[in-house]
């Protein structure tokens, strides 16, 4: 416990410290909150766009945020010294894992303010971001757990990011889109923060995401202990 | 009091053998020195020995096993390796914290151990805005900061400027005074010759020879010749043969004879006549 608020603490100071890392985690509220004050005042505009924008935020910024911290540290050693200083892998994961969903809660919940949600939606908002998120985060570790360096990190994250990003986005323009995006998580949880209902076909669709990550980011926390 | 014991370590990378069966013991209190070339399997022993990397035959730090060290092990050692990096948008003081909390040591420890690197005034400067040098130190404060009975450096001076690699000997032999246990790898035969108590030269991962700097050299000097130093300071260097004994009377009597004795080789060279191969390359 002592090493994973310790390395809280690291992160919060060092994530104050690298722009690049603000930026992921502020741009998608910073745009969204520009849209709808620039073209909010149309019937169902400001609706749209904090859906838009809380779905791209939820599948980029922790997805992007989680792999670039762990491959840096893996690149510049310091996950090494870190090992070496008798922090386990767990706890380093576990840390990892709170910073980026904490982070990207509080600045994804800036979006709340953006629109009028009744109460029900705004608690079905919550709950689909706080899934997608912490489904991105598990992918993004998984992504950071595989590569070697930050723009190998890159290079694995921002196409899945802008895959999950912007595929339920495009789904409201084509239908066939529109079909794949529903086995897709970010595509769920694009309909509920919609609609502001969690239906059965969401809980299904972030149960087997979340089987299948999880799979993964053990498997991988397996392999690459030794 | 055995502190490191390594008996018949091997490592592999696919085909490639690094590592063919190592085997040697580390005392309390010692600075021991592994000397090799590039190449040779001195970052790879030190990986098995830290607990970073698997390894055939058995390796102990501690009377334990090496690939089943935890946080316990880690609390009484410390490491300043090439490969372990700092957070460089932090400061030292942020650096300095991180592994105080770490390591459960009072936040009060770290002014005294940046003080003994001599980084004192340094606490608020980020990292990347540090100096090689500076940066060498800092690596070594964090490793020091929780007092570690076993301290690993693998070639801590690398790249550093003579001065700073006196005062990071310097803190070396400190540690040791206060009954620290240094394990040092290094190509550097001066300084494994002026620092360690005792060495192993490690040659395509193993061990060609071991012992006392000095004693090695004599083992391996001749006494075929004589090394002469003259009160003007020439240096000759005479066959021990009965036909110089004139040769070496007349200084004497004309009191030229500064310094005589048998020309013991360093470890470079020492090195260059067991493998080969210069201890540099």
């Amino acid at each position: 416990m002592t090493a994973i608020l310790a390395l809280l603490r690291k992160q919060t100071k060092d994530s104050l410290c690298n722009f690049p890392a603000l930026m992921v985690m502020l741009i998608y509220p910073a745009v969204a909150f520009v849209m709808i004050t620039a073209l909010g005042s149309e019937e169902g505009m400001s609706g749209m766009f904090v859906t838009m924008f809380a779905t791209m935020h939820a599948s980029f910024a922790p997805l992007v945020t989680a792999s670039n911290i762990l491959s840096e540290e893996k690149e510049k050693g310091t996950l090494r010294t870190l090992m070496m200083s008798g922090v386990s892998r767990l706890s380093y994961l576990v840390s990892e894992m709170l910073f980026v969903v904490s982070v990207s809660m509080l600045t994804g919940s800036a979006f709340l303010a953006m629109d009028a949600f009744t109460r029900d939606h705004a608690a079905a908002f919550a709950a689909a971001m706080l899934c997608g998120t912490v489904l991105s985060a598990l992918a993004g570790l998984c992504v950071g757990m595989t590569s070697r360096n930050v723009s190998a990190a890159n290079g694995m994250a921002v196409p899945i990011g802008l895959v999950t990003a912007l595929l339920p986005m495009l789904a409201r323009f084509n239908e066939s889109l529109d079909r794949a995006a529903r086995y897709l998580y970010s595509g769920q949880v694009s309909r509920v923060l919609e609609s502001g209902e969690l239906s059965g076909e969401f809980a299904a669709v972030m149960a087997v995401y979340a089987v299948l990550l999880t799979g993964l980011t053990i498997f991988l926390f397996i392999t690459e202990s030794r | 009091m055995t502190i490191v014991k390594l008996d018949g370590v091997t490592r592999s990378f696919g085909e490639k053998q690094v590592l063919g069966g190592v085997s040697l013991q580390i005392e309390k209190g010692e600075i021991f020195g592994l000397l090799g070339p590039s190449g040779a399997g001195k970052t790879t022993l030190v990986n098995i020995l830290t607990g970073q990397m698997p390894c055939g035959g058995k390796a102990e730090i501690f009377g334990m096993d090496c690939a089943r060290i935890g946080r316990e092990v880690y609390r009484r050692t410390g490491a300043v390796l090439d490969n372990c990096g700092l957070y460089e948008r932090l400061t030292c003081m942020d650096n300095m914290k991180l592994f105080a909390r770490l390591h459960h040591t009072p936040v009060s420890a770290i002014a005294e151990t940046l003080r003994a690197v001599g980084l004192d005034g340094s606490e608020g400067l980020r990292v990347r805005a540090l100096s090689k040098g500076m940066r060498q130190r800092l690596k070594l404060a964090c490793a020091i900061l929780h007092a570690p009975e076993l301290l690993f450096l693998d070639e801590p001076t690398s790249g550093l400027d003579p001065a700073t690699a006196e005062e990071i000997h310097a803190l070396m032999r400190r540690l040791r005074e206060s009954g620290a246990t240094l394990f040092l790898t290094t190509h550097n035969m001066e300084e494994a010759y002026r620092l360690c108590d005792r060495i192993a030269l490690l040659h395509e991962g193993r061990i060609v020879e071991e012992g006392q700097p000095a004693a090695i050299c004599r083992r391996h000097g001749s006494d075929a010749e004589l090394h002469i130093v003259t009160s003007d300071g020439k240096e000759l260097s005479l066959p021990n043969l009965p036909e110089n004994a004139g040769t070496v009377a007349a200084l004497m009597r004309e009191k030229k004879l500064r310094a005589i004795h048998s020309a013991e080789p360093d470890l470079g060279t020492v090195f260059l006549r067991l493998t080969g191969k210069e201890l540099t390359q």
